[in-house]
This record gives structure tokens, sequence and C-alpha cells, in this order.
């Protein structure tokens, strides 16, 4: 396997002085199964989205960073401490598992409250924080409901509650937007980006690679427990960018399509569905070619009924990052 | 917080749908106790409370022990819920400890329920009259605490650790204190047999007694018997508290 060299890459694009997180040739082994393979790296103040397909190792360095568990080789710290079993360093961390479960009688507000309490806080300050934490996440209508009736969205928007209770200056989130609305999802990102205003370091954990490039810049990549690179999104987007990109138009006169996208100096290359329903392109700096498109539909009065690229998304990246020898 | 992990606990285990059934079985009891008054007319208050106590109170103050006490950590292990647990900033062994001692309390509640309701069954409206009775109550508090120390204690080193606690609660504890020899001692219901110090009831039937754990010959004396239980009861929590902060708690499918 080939990696491509950090350097290549803006490191540090994830945040800006003080590193509160350090990861210092972490690895982490389920018996023979390797989770984390020898990461190092430094997250501080921003927003940074952790990004990896499934099974990639995300998960387990968020657990090795809560303090959940103990790194096999290597060293984890946040804000200078071991984070294991360690109440200190939970006083800084603010926790959003992927998990779906809770205290399922309990509702919202009474789960958060609750963990409001184990953190330490009277009885009163608890229900302050509860209810202006319910609010902060739109939830202050509907949380006492019980949980076991909320909605997938409704769950989520509780789980980053609880995370912010105590006001913690590392906030972890574990694939945070999974069953939110397009809505929800936008309310969420907004949040996330004021708590990063805010000088909170805010980790986000995502396999999706559209929904990271809508949160931020600075990214870390893991793939199958290896940092494979760290640094600016769009960096890696640009050196994707000028290799051939696959396009998909769906059309019922493909032939008119091709016709007319044919001639563009972008299009590398040109092919049918087997189906004969859609027009199969290789386009290079797709962006630009995505503009083109758009005049040529409105100019030539083109009908297109799907346009999807398969490129345009996380394995892409990681087959342009990584070779299999 | 130590008061609110403490409080916060207590209504945890005692939310209707957990202690409903153990009220339940503490009315069984009760109702066996009547019946048993008709079934042998001969045999006195103070036996058929002692014989109802042995085989049915305190046997369910192991099994409530175990499900409690696997309640403590185990499941929250399985509910995946341990993770709000473990990332608040609070010690854990103040987790594990003060969610121990308020099962423990409810449990000895609910064998102290026991008690009273088969001497209710017994002895009537008289039932304050049974000498057994508070001798019981203090026996079964030590059972709760020492069955709810070592259930937690295996709790937090096995897998599954209800079935071991299970097998235990039914299967030693029954076949222990019948076995001839000092090997009884290996069982928590010799020692509270000790300290509850109830009359030898030779009932003719030997699978009652056998139920009954009257079997073998139980020589420990009840002092002897009450420091033993808080020598085991002070060495598994400590143990416990020292294993769940040491270790690594995390749902096992996530772990893979």
């Amino acid at each position: 396997m080939r990696v491509l060299p950090l350097d290549r890459l803006d490191p540090g694009a994830g945040g800006g002085g003080g590193r509160l997180i350090t990861l210092t040739n972490a690895s982490r082994w389920y018996g023979q199964v390797i989770g984390l393979n020898d990461v190092t790296c430094e997250i501080g103040p921003g927003l940074t989205a952790l990004l990896g397909q499934n099974g990639a190792g995300k998960s387990t360095m968020l657990r090795l960073i809560t303090g959940q568990l103990r790194p096999t080789t290597g060293e984890v710290r946040v804000a200078g401490m071991d984070p294991f079993a360690n109440p200190e360093a939970y006083r800084r961390l603010g926790y959003c598992p992927e998990i779906d479960n809770f205290y399922e009688h309990f509702t919202g507000r009474e789960f958060v409250r609750h963990l409001a309490r184990l953190a330490g806080y009277s009885a009163s300050e608890s229900a302050e924080r509860t209810q202006r934490m319910m609010e902060r996440v739109g939830m202050a209508d509907r949380c006492d409901k019980r949980i076991a009736g909320y909605s997938k969205g409704m769950r989520q928007r509780i789980k980053l509650a609880q995370a912010m209770l105590h006001d913690p200056d590392i906030i972890l989130l574990d694939e945070p937007l999974n069953g939110l609305d397009p809505v929800g999802r936008r309310e969420y990102i907004d949040l996330l980006h004021e708590l990063a205003d805010e000088g909170k370091t805010v980790l986000v954990c995502s396999h999706i690679l559209y929904e990271v490039e809508t949160m931020t810049r600075g990214i870390l990549l893991l793939h199958r427990g290896r940092l494979l690179a760290s640094g600016d999104l769009r960096v890696i987007r640009s050196l994707i960018d000028t290799h051939p990109h696959k396009v998909r138009i769906e059309s019922p006169e493909p032939r008119v399509v091709a016709q007319a996208v044919a001639g563009l100096s972008n299009v590398v290359s040109l092919g049918f569905s087997v189906r004969g329903d859609a027009v199969e392109l290789q386009v290079h700096e797709p962006d630009k070619f995505y503009d083109t498109m758009a005049s040529l539909v409105l100019d030539k009065g083109l009908r297109i009924t799907g346009f999807s690229s398969p490129d345009n998304n996380l394995e892409s990246v990681f087959k342009y990052l990584v070779i299999d020898a | 917080m130590e008061a609110y992990i403490f409080t916060s606990s207590l209504k945890e285990f005692t939310r209707a749908k957990r202690i409903l059934p153990w009220l339940a079985l503490c009315i069984l009891a009760a109702l066996l106790a009547m019946v048993w008054q008709r079934l042998s007319p001969d045999s006195t208050a103070g036996e058929r409370y002692a014989s109802v106590s042995s085989m049915i109170v305190f046997r369910m103050v192991a099994l409530v022990s175990a499900i409690f006490a696997t309640a403590i950590v185990s499941q929250e292990v399985e509910q995946k819920t341990i993770v709000y647990l473990l990332t608040r900033p609070v010690p854990r062994w103040k987790l594990v400890i003060f969610r121990f001692l308020a099962g423990a309390l409810v449990v000895a509640a609910i064998g102290a329920v026991g008690s009273i309701c088969a001497s209710l069954g017994a002895f009537g409206g008289h039932f304050l009259s049974n000498d057994l009775l508070l001798k019981d109550i203090f026996a079964m508090t030590f059972g709760a605490f020492a069955y709810g120390a070592l259930f937690l204690f295996v709790s937090l080193l096995f897998n599954r650790a209800m079935i071991i606690c299970l097998i235990y609660a039914f299967g030693i504890e029954t076949a222990l204190p019948n076995l001839p020899g000092d090997i009884s001692r290996l069982s928590i219901y010799s020692y509270l047999q000790a300290i509850a110090e109830h009359p030898s009831t030779s009932s003719p039937s030997q699978g009652l007694n056998l139920a009954a754990g009257d079997l073998g010959l139980n020589t420990l004396t009840s002092g002897a018997a009450i420091i033993s239980l808080i020598f085991l009861i002070v060495a598994c929590l400590g143990l416990s508290a020292y294993w769940f902060t040491k270790f690594e708690y995390v749902p096992r499918e996530d772990a893979e």
C-alpha cells in the first residue's frame, strides 16, 4: 500500500494554537485485530473532522481520547493528561457517542439532568444547565417526553446536549449527523461552528465526505487504522480533481446529451450505460465541468433525469490516496 | 455527588418494574406458610416460618442480589449506556460503590419484607411475636451485602456474569450447605444460617430438608459468621473498586 506523504497536505489546518488532544504513536489492538495503527497527531481548537470508512478506526480513536480504552502502545493525552478513568480529563471533555442507547424510561430532560448531577452540579444548577442546553439544541419544547418515543434526530440532539452541558473545552462527536433531516443537519452544523468559534476543540467523526465538506476544511483521514493524511480537505480535493472523475448523466435522450458534451475540453472519455439510459463520462476538473453542464442544459434544453458522480465520495479519496500493490 | 449516585441508584432499583416481581414472591411466601399449616397441622408456627424462610426468602435474597448486582455495571455494559457513566467527571470507584450500596439496601429491604410476609403467613396476626424474625432480617441484611459484593465482583470479571451468579445462587447455595465437612463454608448461606440460628426443623421430607439446606452439619458460630461475611464484603468491594478503575468496560461488539 502506498500512502500519500503527509507533507503534501497542510498539517494543522484543523486547528489553531494550543493542541488539547495529542496522540503519539498510538496503537490499539483487539486481540489479533488492529483497531488503530501507530497514529500520531495533534488536534487543537476549531472544528476538525475525523474521516474514514466504516471500520477505519474512528470510533477506536475517539474511545482512546475519551479514556474508555487504553492504547496498546503509544500515548494519548488530553489537555496534557492521560484520559483513562481520569475525572479531571472528563471535566474538559464532552462526548457524544455513536450508540443510540439511552435510559429509555427517562425523558430527555431527566436524562440530561441526571448526567449533569453526575458531573457534580447541584440540583438547581443541573436544572438550569439542562434547560439552557435543551434550548441550544432545539429540544426545549420536546424534552419532557420519554426518550423511548424520540426520533433518531431528537436522540442526536439529546446526545449533543449531554456532551455540552458541563461546558467542556473539547467536544467529540461520533457520527452526529446520522438520522437528522436536512434542516436538522444545517442547524446541527451551525451549532458545531458556534462551538468552534467559541474556541472549543470540536472533533467530528464521519464516513460521509460531502457531510464533512459542509462542516470543515480541517480533516484527519483514517484508513484501516492508519492516519493517512491530515490537513485541508480542499487540498485533497484539488489533488483528486486533477485526475479523471466519473460522471453519470441519465436522460431519455442519451445520444443528444452525448453529442452536446463530447466537444467539451474537460471530457476525457465518453460512453453509454449498459441499459442505454445514461451517458457515462470521465472528466478533468469536475467543478468546471458541472458549471459548463448547467449552462448547456439551459442553452440547449437538454432533458436530464439524473446526475451523479460515483467518484464524489470517500472511496474515491481513498482510491487516490492509497494504491494497493 | 456521592449522595446523588446513591439516591439515583436507589430510585432506579425501586422502580415498580424491578421490584414488583419480588413483592409478589414475598406474598407467595406468606401464602405458602399459610398452606403449610393445612398440610402439616402438627407443625408449630415457628417451624413453618423457619421452613418457608429457608426455602423461599433466603433463596430470594440470593436471586435478587444476582440480578441487582449485575445491573450495577454488567447491565450498563450490555445496554451500552455505560459510556455515559464512564465519561462523567466522577471517580469510577465511587460509581461502583455507591450504586452497590443502593442495590444492597433494596435487596435487604426486599428480604425484610419477605420475612415479614412469611411470618404473617405462619403466625397470622401475632407475626411480631416470631422470635426468629429480627434475627432473620439481620441475617438477610448481611446476605444482601455479601451476595451483592460477591456478584458485583464476578460481574466485573466475566461477560455473561448473570449465568455464573445464578448458578452460584441456586446450585452452590443449595448443594454446599447439605454436604458434610467444612466444604459448606464456601457457601454464603451457611454463614447466614449461623447468624439466623434457625432451630433444626428436621422435616420428615428429605427433599424439603435439602431445599432448606438443613442436611449438613453447620458448626459455625454467629460471631464467626458475621466476621467472615464482613471480611468477604470488604474484600469483594475493594477488589471491585480496583478492578473497575483499572480495566476497560466497553460494550463487547464495540470493542471488536
